[in-house]
């Protein structure tokens, strides 16, 4: 039962203790301070009672607005679906580079070794195994259409975290790294940049054939990112 | 002196199609003896088995031994720090390049590369050929 109503019953019980009639002037003193207690209590659990039950109003909407959210992320549709697809799309890239790959160098090495005793057969042989090397790099346009899926992807997981993020103000928790995380950090590189080598193959030349220090090759990496 | 064509070159990359392009490309360029391994461990391991090998191509990026960490393995031991070790890697920010050079690797080539600059380091770590 909420304070505020069991301030009321209170109030209503003095009220007929009052109304009996008593005798004794000092029960009656002490009924209306009693009373007037309860008239302050009431106020004060009634003011309470509207607070707490404002913040829980705010907590459940909040939760609400959360469950909402999480549902609009379709966290189901990216872990059972999306992620794994995209996946498969990218195995297969990597499956139709590789076999293309096996297959342009197995051609390639087939024209380094063969006679060339007879023109005629020679350019046939030649001919042919150059149109299978053309045909091979068909690949790309199965592998640019299986990338762009996988593009998609990301973009539409990317677009959902973002927006979660920014209607519950979430903040980036820091994670520890596991041991193979750190080792891969200390040890390994990135790969390759996207806009080409960071330090270009003429400056490492330089350095290594002496026409610069490690200092300069290092001033003009730094001079590169503000020009 | 002359380079030694026939001398055995190591080839060190995760990559299995890596390690047979570059053995077309050393073909290319007449040094027939090429052996690979998938990374630095198993590099060190053919390296400490007594074979003489006259030249380290390596990539850097290899688990669990790194390029950069046979270099300096390489380079601690006695017997075999004096091979010619050159480096090829995807990434080349300065602060690697020094580092590597200051490990005591002789080249340094930016993937993707072709035979022309193939050839001009191998020579200027071994001489023309």
């Amino acid at each position: 039962m909420p304070a505020f109503d069991v301030a009321n019953k209170i109030r209503d019980a003095l009220e007929d203790l009052k109304a009996a009639d008593l005798d004794d002037p000092r029960l009656m003193e002490v009924l209306s301070l009693a009373e007037n207690l309860v008239d302050t209590m009431k106020m004060f659990f009634g003011a309470m009672d509207h607070s707490v039950l404002d913040e829980f109003k705010h907590i459940g909407s909040y939760i609400h607005r959360t469950r909402e959210e999480i549902a609009a992320l379709r966290p189901n549709d990216i872990h059972g679906s999306r992620i794994p697809t995209a996946g498969a799309e990218l195995e297969a890239v990597v499956g139709d580079t590789e076999r293309a790959t096996e297959s342009i160098m197995t051609l390639a090495e087939d024209i380094m070794s063969l006679e060339a005793t007879d023109l005629e057969t020679y350019k046939t042989q030649v001919d042919t195994a150059m149109m299978q090397m053309i045909e091979a790099c068909s690949f790309q346009d199965i592998t640019g259409q299986r990338v762009s899926k996988v593009v998609a992807t990301l973009t539409h997981i990317e677009e959902r975290v973002s927006r979660f993020s920014e209607v519950m103000g979430v903040m980036d928790a820091d994670t520890p790294m596991t041991d193979k995380e750190k080792w891969q950090a200390e040890n390994l590189l990135n790969g390759p940049q996207i806009d080409g080598p960071a330090t270009g193959q003429d400056a490492i030349d330089a350095l290594f054939d002496g026409e610069t220090t490690e200092e300069a090759l290092g001033q003009d990496d730094i001079d590169s990112m503000f020009d | 002196m002359a380079v030694d064509t026939n001398m055995p070159v190591l080839v060190v990359d995760d990559y299995k199609t890596m390690c047979r392009i570059m053995r077309n490309l050393l073909k290319q360029l007449g040094f027939n003896n090429v052996e690979d391994a998938a990374d630095g461990a198993e590099a060190l391991e053919k390296m400490q088995s007594g074979k003489n090998f006259g030249l380290v191509i390596s990539d850097w990026n290899m688990e669990p031994m790194t390029g950069f960490e046979l270099l300096k393995q390489v380079r601690a031991d006695e017997k075999l720090k004096g091979t010619p070790f050159i480096m090829i890697t995807a990434e080349s920010k300065t602060e690697n390049v020094i580092a590597a050079k200051r490990a005591g690797v002789n080249n340094y080539i930016v993937k993707p590369f072709n035979a022309t600059t193939l050839k001009a380091k191998m020579a200027s770590v071994l001489g023309d050929f």
